[in-house]
């Protein structure tokens, strides 16, 4: 670990640390970690599974729903040149305190990184074209994904990374379920549980070339990864992706996805 | 018969038709769906309303039935709007429309308008009417919510349905041959939910009470919603009796 960035005594850090609400277990310092339910194991290996497929030197990353910023830090430090962090919910929400967690987390991390608060819903093609665009544990929060992800296809350049939460897996044909109140998981913000043939069918409209698809690190069932690559991709970007990860249009994948009721 | 009239039959065999919209005794437009499936539709949707006086606004008209219905019906105005059907390279649906309403003496309003971009600015109406929904939208969440924002008291909604045998909300995808206008062979994606989606995403949106049906000639492969906002009158309710199910308020 670096030398820290900030003037702050080890103290001072620790306070700013206890004010704040997190949800990465991020390592500011030797000592010194911040007090996500996302453990840095969790993180590591969700990193490893979403980023180490990448070759990010020189790319472009586009972060949507950041929030303390675990990924756009991976991301700059997996050599990308530029990241673009942005939140909107958990960055304006009075408890979670998102924007100073993750300014804070920036700072003592000395990492260049840009950051917009905007909310997904509000992404046009205006924001830019990324190499590569995080999506990760935001669609199904949204009321809305549909629109959405119409949108990331508009900032997408090569390959969008989706993690999400998935359901209806039982069914062979593309559907997702509604999740009305706190219906999931006790929470008001969860809304919907797309199957993997929802997905491929989703991205594919939208004009993504190719849809992989890998299982969540640690045989979690109900959380799915998936790459969409854009007509442009270089190959090169793809070329890290091992046999995890599955082409959903090849023979076989769909129906050996489906899971017994 | 006089060279208008003559003129008619031509006219009318120069577009292509969905709905079988009689305009004169003899006269009826060469439809894919009948006039009886449309009569039975017709009853079903607005048999429990009294639209006298009310603004009513459809969205997929295609060529214009229930909009005539309303109209007929004593609405004192009815904006018939669609998208792909008036919009698509090829579509004559709602020049066809156009020719049906000058024909008949009845004055509707049309606009092509996606429903997705419908927003309060665009006006209030009492009642707002919307068949084949689902199916033929990629986005149907963004429409519910253009319907919602120009609903002032009912809103009905006829789908293709899906997932009858799951419990939960669930919408299905699906990409079906388009019915009507545009290019031949076109292709339409969109969505089946189930009645527990379509009634969630409603009451989620802001509608209090909402009523159920299965469609009358197809049974439970569709099914028709009557969604009503907390500022319309109880009274509105007395038309439906059954086979309307009220999903939100079961009696009992």
């Amino acid at each position: 670990m670096d030398q820290p960035k900030t003037s702050l005594s080890y103290d001072e850090l620790l306070a700013r640390m206890q004010q704040i609400h997190w949800f990465h277990s991020i390592a500011l310092r030797p000592g010194l970690t911040t007090f996500g339910p996302k453990t840095e194991l969790i993180l590591a290996h969700e990193e490893q599974a979403l980023l180490g497929c990448l070759d990010l030197h020189g790319r472009t990353v586009l972060d949507i729903g950041a929030w303390n910023g675990h990924f756009s830090f991976a991301a700059k430090r997996r050599g990308a040149a530029r990241v673009l962090a942005t939140d909107s919910y958990t960055w304006t929400h009075p408890h979670f305190k998102g924007q100073e967690s993750f300014e804070l987390a920036r700072a003592e991390l000395g990492l260049e990184i840009d950051t917009q608060l905007i909310d997904p819903t509000e992404i046009t093609g205006d924001l830019g074209l990324f190499d590569v665009v995080l999506f990760l544990g935001v669609f199904y929060h949204l009321f809305d994904p549909i629109d959405v992800i119409q949108r990331l296809r508009s900032v997408t350049g090569q390959v969008l990374m989706i993690e999400t939460h998935q359901d209806a897996l039982e069914k062979t044909r593309p559907g997702m379920v509604f999740y009305p109140g706190t219906t999931l998981g006790g929470d008001a913000t969860n809304w919907w549980g797309p199957n993997p043939p929802l997905m491929l069918s989703l991205l594919k409209q939208i004009g993504f070339a190719r849809v992989m698809y890998r299982e969540y690190p640690g045989e979690v069932m109900y959380r799915g990864l998936y790459a969409a690559f854009t007509p442009e991709a270089d190959p090169a970007i793809a070329a890290g992706f091992g046999v995890e990860w599955r082409d959903l249009e090849a023979p076989g994948v769909l129906d050996s996805l489906v899971v017994a009721a | 018969m006089t060279r208008a009239q003559d003129a008619l039959p031509k006219a009318v065999a120069a577009h292509r038709w969905l709905q079988s919209l009689r305009l004169r005794p003899n006269l009826v437009t060469p439809g894919v769906v009948g006039e009886a499936h449309l009569l039975a539709e017709e009853e079903a949707i607005f048999g429990p309303l009294n639209l006298s006086g009310a603004h009513v606004l459809e969205v997929g008209a295609a060529n214009g039935y229930l909009s005539f219905a309303a109209l007929r019906r004593g609405a004192t105005r009815v904006l018939a709007t669609d998208h792909l059907a008036w919009t698509l390279p090829g579509a004559d649906a709602q020049a066809a429309t156009e020719l049906a309403a000058r024909e008949m003496g009845l004055g509707i309003e049309t606009m092509a308008l996606d429903p997705r971009a419908l927003t309060a600015e665009f006006g209030k109406f009492d009642v707002v009417v919307a068949t084949a929904f689902f199916e033929q939208l990629f986005n149907p969440i963004a429409a519910l919510r253009g319907l919602r924002a120009v609903t002032t008291r009912l809103l009905l909604i006829e789908t293709l349905q899906d997932a009858q045998d799951d419990g939960r909300p669930v919408m299905m995808a699906q990409t079906l041959p388009m019915p009507f206008g545009g290019p031949s062979g076109a292709m339409v994606p969109g969505w089946a939910p189930n009645p527990p989606a379509v009634l969630h995403l409603l009451h989620t949106l802001g509608f209090s009470r909402i009523l159920y049906r299965n469609h009358p000639t197809l049974g439970s492969q569709r099914g028709i919603f009557a969604a009503l906002l907390p500022a319309a009158p109880e009274g509105v309710l007395e038309g439906f009796g059954e086979p309307w199910i009220n999903l939100t308020h079961p009696k009992g």
